[in-house]
């Protein structure tokens, strides 16, 4: 009877080491970057200590190979896998041929097989507000944004944030620059440089390195964090910036796995875009700390007058703002909304849909700059 | 000069056993001491080093994974040999192989042609393109006597901005969501895979068959033994009534167009579209020049030489899975075979001789200054 | 507006120019005595990665920067046991010395990626000369003390290199090592120091970068700088004057190409361009003047060995 007792709690034991799964993940950069693969390292450890799972992970994967790194993942025991950049696509498709039986995640993507999800920590609404904090605090009225590639992504960032400035300050223009490159710190500078000598004062961007904090930085002019905190790179100028927290969405999927919700069959339909309301991106320069105090009085000085909230605080509004999103009461791209080219976007409270914003290709009244593709 | 009682002692060219030997030595002191930086990240050397062999040599996917990274090198490599051996210093492989990749692109976005010919026309166009690449560089050397490795690194940057400009501009694909590439290539314009690998069968053929080419070439053809005597001996070249010109250009369109076809088993073996040049090509034209250096001129040695470096690449990809370790080791471990490799220069130059009275008398009169 | 633009593209392609200059006058001279090293990439990013962690642990940049050059010198006498004293094939030894310092660096500076330097070096504007109109914005304002260093150095170096009994010794080297050596002058000890030196500047070239620049580290911060230093060392024609305007103009399209121009200019097409003037300046010279008229040290790349031949 002992032995019996003995070998159930055996089996049981090993059920359940078997429920947890070992989760791979794939990154496109060192985890060191202090951007973008580092905000998805932060996402793998949230999930090791939240579930207890067990995590590997691969830093600067090619995109090419990510084929043979999953090969390897999977031969290491991994039956979760996430790819993180876009451009694993095509290799992860081909891989979830493959291997039927692993599930996987891609990040930022579109494809999908039924035992293919893809996940994005959505910042739109984060650059809605860096837009508000901006547009107050900037002088020129020339807000400077150094941009990675002419995709809808990063377009309808430049968009939330355009929006966001001209609610508080109707003058204030957004200016592009463009990098073509995720990656490019020397042309991140020079853009900033640029743009500082354009008579610019304010900087945001869409680039994984924190260069243009650093040479906004040098001039004293706020700039924002992007993807993880970048305050420790100037503690007096990041005024906010848009944080992203990929591990509630890691957990929340492989939660769903480990309790059967989702399965290799039926990922086909299974998209995470995830915002403010579920906490998997949320403005600050820091966690916890939506307006660097720095700013905090210029932000309480300048009011302006709200069409509901009547006579505001900027301080105030974005306070309001986010209590607002984090509700799911708010959404920055509501009407009425002009592009630059004088097309009526939405209508007098009109709310854009997920997936209008996901193809988003024009750009707002107050955006110059090159625009790709513009309609 | 005497130690212990013995002594260096020039000599012309080492035989060939020789070369390899002290070669093969070298590699091995390179993996000695990569062996310690192994037990530096707390890991034991026999079983890291088994676990990189099983992983890349005993499997066939394994296997496949290191072949996959040593065609591109064989290929491009087994061209710079050529040109090295005329003593034209192409750096310019990368550039050769991106333009390969993008008349490849070209061909199969905007060509209609029937299935069968779509990969036949997309390899003689990355030939062609990949040739005309190093065309330019070729011309002003011989016509104007301009450097020729500066001239092939230019032609470098240019390629990859112009890929660049491309993806950006007028070939960016419709259907990719405004991402930088193209669209995806149809399956006619697709190369055919080795079962259960990403390795694919046409351009490891082409590679072997270009080898066997250029060995020809340059051990029983007229034109190898004109480019032999160039580098060899420009002045005798002169005499005998080589053309430079000519000579220069046929060789540097067959270096170039190697490479081109490098490039192209790239994009239509592997990505299927064209897309950011980095990603097309990992500094596969930059490491071929030392696959074409480690072979010394040799032909067939390129099969080994590009055979190791893409065992080298792959083992990388290895150590950073299975071992844990840094993405940076596959550069250290490079750069460590590499010199090592080189370390062993004055052996190859020179070899240790019992001293013997009489006749360092003789070597001594004949080599003074 | 379009001064403006003249007179802060003038600014910043001094700034980005700097390590370009340090680096190709490194080569220059190393070239002058008759190696040549392609392992200036590398170099370059072992004095970035070596300058960022001493800058972090001693806060003193300037300490930082002279362990740097130090780094890069240890690496270009590296390249001259290599290639001078083993006799090694120069190019590849030189590339395995950037393959090499890629890869080390990389594994050295593992831990300080993302962070931010403590005390970087300061921009400084030149009290007076600043206030002069227009020549005032485009030089003297907030830029690094390297980056006049540079230009003074520049000027020494010609100096030295034509005017002085050592630059006479070093140009005898490169161009005829066995008249040099029939001299009496050690032709591989000026190799030697050549080369070494040639890494130093190098090393102050990286520590610019990850000290001044962008104070931070990022692995292959050079991102082929190196490269570029190499090629306008052949561009100057090996003539340290040159090199700043060489250096110069490959900072003044960099910088052109994220500036308003990027609405009338593809960037891509923008940044090709000194490469393209490059080859077209070396042809144009080549027309004018025939093979002679480079100037490149007659024996480049060529080891010298007593008693053969």
């Amino acid at each position: 009877m002992k032995k019996l007792i003995a070998l159930m709690v055996l089996v049981l034991a090993l059920a359940w080491a078997q429920d947890k799964p070992k989760v791979g993940f794939i990154y496109v950069g060192p985890v060191g970057d202090a951007g973008w693969t580092y905000a998805h390292d932060l996402g793998r450890q949230k999930l090791e200590q939240e579930l207890g799972v067990e995590t590997l992970y691969i830093e600067s994967v090619p995109e090419a190979d990510v084929e043979s790194f999953i090969d390897q993942l999977v031969d290491e025991g991994a039956s979760i896998i996430f790819t993180t950049s876009f451009g694993y696509g095509d290799g992860t498709i081909a891989a979830a041929e493959r291997y039927p039986d692993v599930l996987f995640g891609h990040a930022t993507g579109y494809m999908r097989a039924p035992n293919v999800m893809t996940y994005i920590a959505e910042m739109y609404q984060s650059y809605y507000i860096n837009g508000l904090i901006a547009g107050a605090l900037s002088e020129s009225n020339k807000l400077g944004y150094i941009a990675a590639f002419p995709i809808p992504e990063v377009k309808r960032h430049i968009d939330a944030f355009a929006i966001g400035a001209k609610e508080v300050n109707p003058d204030a223009i957004v200016e592009v620059r463009w990098l073509f490159n995720w990656f490019d710190p020397a042309g991140a500078k020079e853009a900033t440089e640029a743009l500082i000598a354009e008579g610019a004062d304010a900087f945001i961007f869409t680039e994984d390195t924190p260069t243009v904090i650093q040479t906004a930085a040098e001039k004293g002019y706020p700039s924002f964090s992007h993807y993880a905190s970048m305050y420790d790179f100037s503690p007096d100028t990041v005024a906010s910036g848009q944080l992203t927290d990929w591990g509630t969405i890691y957990i929340d999927f492989v939660k769903g796995v480990m309790d059967g919700t989702y399965t290799n069959e039926n990922l086909e339909d299974l998209d995470y875009i995830w915002r403010y309301t579920e906490g998997a991106s949320i403005a600050g320069a820091k966690p916890g700390m939506p307006i660097n105090p720095v700013y905090e009085d210029a932000l309480k000085a300048k009011m302006v007058n709200d069409p509901v909230l009547g006579e505001i605080s900027v301080y105030d509004l974005v306070m309001k703002r986010i209590e607002q999103m984090t509700a799911g009461e708010f959404e920055p791209f509501t009407g009425p909304i002009v592009d630059r080219k004088g097309n009526v976007v939405y209508a007098e409270g009109e709310v854009a849909t997920l997936g209008e914003l996901m193809g988003l290709e024009w750009a707002a009244d107050n955006v110059v700059g090159d625009w790709d593709n513009e309609p | 000069m005497s130690f212990l009682g013995y002594r260096l002692e020039p000599r012309a060219k080492p035989p060939g056993y020789v070369v390899f030997l002290y070669s093969f030595a070298a590699v091995l002191i390179a993996l000695i001491i990569t062996g310690f930086i192994f037990i530096a990240f707390g890991l034991n050397p026999f079983s890291a080093y088994a676990t990189v062999i099983q992983k890349t040599l005993l499997s066939w996917r394994g296997f496949s994974q290191v072949l996959l990274k040593t065609v591109p090198l064989l290929l491009t490599g087994v061209g710079l040999v050529l040109a090295f051996r005329a003593q034209f210093w192409n750096i310019g492989a990368e550039g050769q192989i991106l333009a390969g990749a993008a008349a490849a692109a070209g061909v199969a976005l905007f060509m209609p042609l029937p299935p069968f010919l779509g990969i036949p026309a997309m390899f003689l166009a990355g030939f062609i393109a990949g040739g005309i690449w190093g065309f330019l560089p070729a011309l002003l050397k011989v016509r104007l006597g301009v450097n020729e490795i500066i001239t092939t690194l230019m032609m470098n940057y240019i390629m990859l901005y112009i890929v660049r400009w491309l993806i950006n501009g007028p070939w960016k694909g419709k259907n990719v969501r405004g991402f930088s590439e193209s669209d995806k290539f149809d399956a006619s314009f697709v190369l055919p895979l080795f079962k259960g690998t990403r390795l694919n069968w046409p351009t490891l053929l082409i590679a072997l068959l270009f080898v066997l080419f250029i060995f020809f070439l340059l051990a029983r053809m007229k034109l190898g033994f004109e480019i032999r005597m160039m580098g060899e001996s420009p002045e005798a070249a002169h005499y005998a009534g080589v053309n430079f010109l000519t000579t220069t250009i046929l060789l540097v369109l067959l270096s170039a167009g190697a490479a081109g076809l490098a490039g192209v088993g790239e994009v239509a073996g592997i990505h299927k579209k064209l897309l950011e040049p980095t990603s097309i090509s990992q500094g596969f034209g930059y490491t071929a020049i030392i696959v074409a250096l480690l072979a010394r001129g040799n032909p067939l040695a390129t099969l080994a030489t590009a055979l190791l470096l893409g065992w080298v690449f792959a083992s990388g990809d290895v150590m950073k899975v299975s071992l844990r370790l840094p993405d940076q080791m596959s550069g250290v471990i490079n750069g460590l075979l590499l010199l090592c490799i080189i370390g062993i220069e004055p052996l190859l130059r020179y070899r240790i001789v019992r001293v013997n009275g009489a006749k360092l008398g003789e070597r001594e009169a004949s080599s003074g200054t | 507006m379009e001064l403006d633009l003249i007179l802060n593209t003038i600014a910043r392609a001094l700034a980005f120019s700097t390590p370009l200059l340090w680096a190709a006058l490194g080569e220059i001279y190393a070239e002058r005595s008759g190696v040549v090293n392609l392992g200036v990439e590398g170099m370059m990013v072992m004095g970035a990665v070596v300058g960022f962690m001493v800058g972090q642990a001693t806060g003193i940049p300037y300490l930082a920067l002279l362990v740097a050059a130090l780094v890069g010198a240890l690496m270009g006498l590296a390249h001259a046991f290599f290639s001078i004293t083993l006799n090694a094939n120069q190019f590849v030894s030189g590339l395995a010395l950037t393959i090499f310092g890629l890869g080390l660096s990389g594994l050295l500076g593992r831990s300080y990626v993302g962070q931010p330097l403590q005390v970087p070096m300061k921009s400084v504007t030149v009290p007076f000369l600043s206030d002069i109109p227009l020549l005032g914005q485009a030089l003297f304002t907030d830029q690094k003390l390297l980056t006049y260093a540079g230009l003074i150095v520049a000027l020494l170096l010609y100096f030295v290199l034509n005017y002085t009994r050592w630059g006479m010794t070093l140009r005898s080297v490169g161009e005829s090592p066995r008249a040099a050596d029939t001299a009496g002058i050690p032709v591989n000890r000026v190799r030697y120091i050549a080369v070494a030196f040639g890494g130093l500047l190098a090393g102050v070239a990286g520590a610019y970068l990850s000290l001044a620049y962008r104070p931070s580290w990022g692995e292959g911060m050079t991102n082929g700088m190196g490269w570029i230093a190499l090629a306008l060392t052949i561009f100057a024609l090996w003539d340290p004057l040159r090199a700043i305007g060489a250096s110069f103009l490959f900072g003044a399209f960099f910088y052109l190409s994220f500036t308003k121009l990027q609405t009338v200019i593809a960037p891509e097409l923008l940044t090709m361009m000194p490469y393209i003037m490059t080859i077209v300046a070396l042809t144009v010279i080549a027309l004018g003047q025939g093979k002679r008229a480079f100037g490149a040290p007659e024996a480049l790349g060529l080891p010298y060995h007593r008693g053969e031949r």
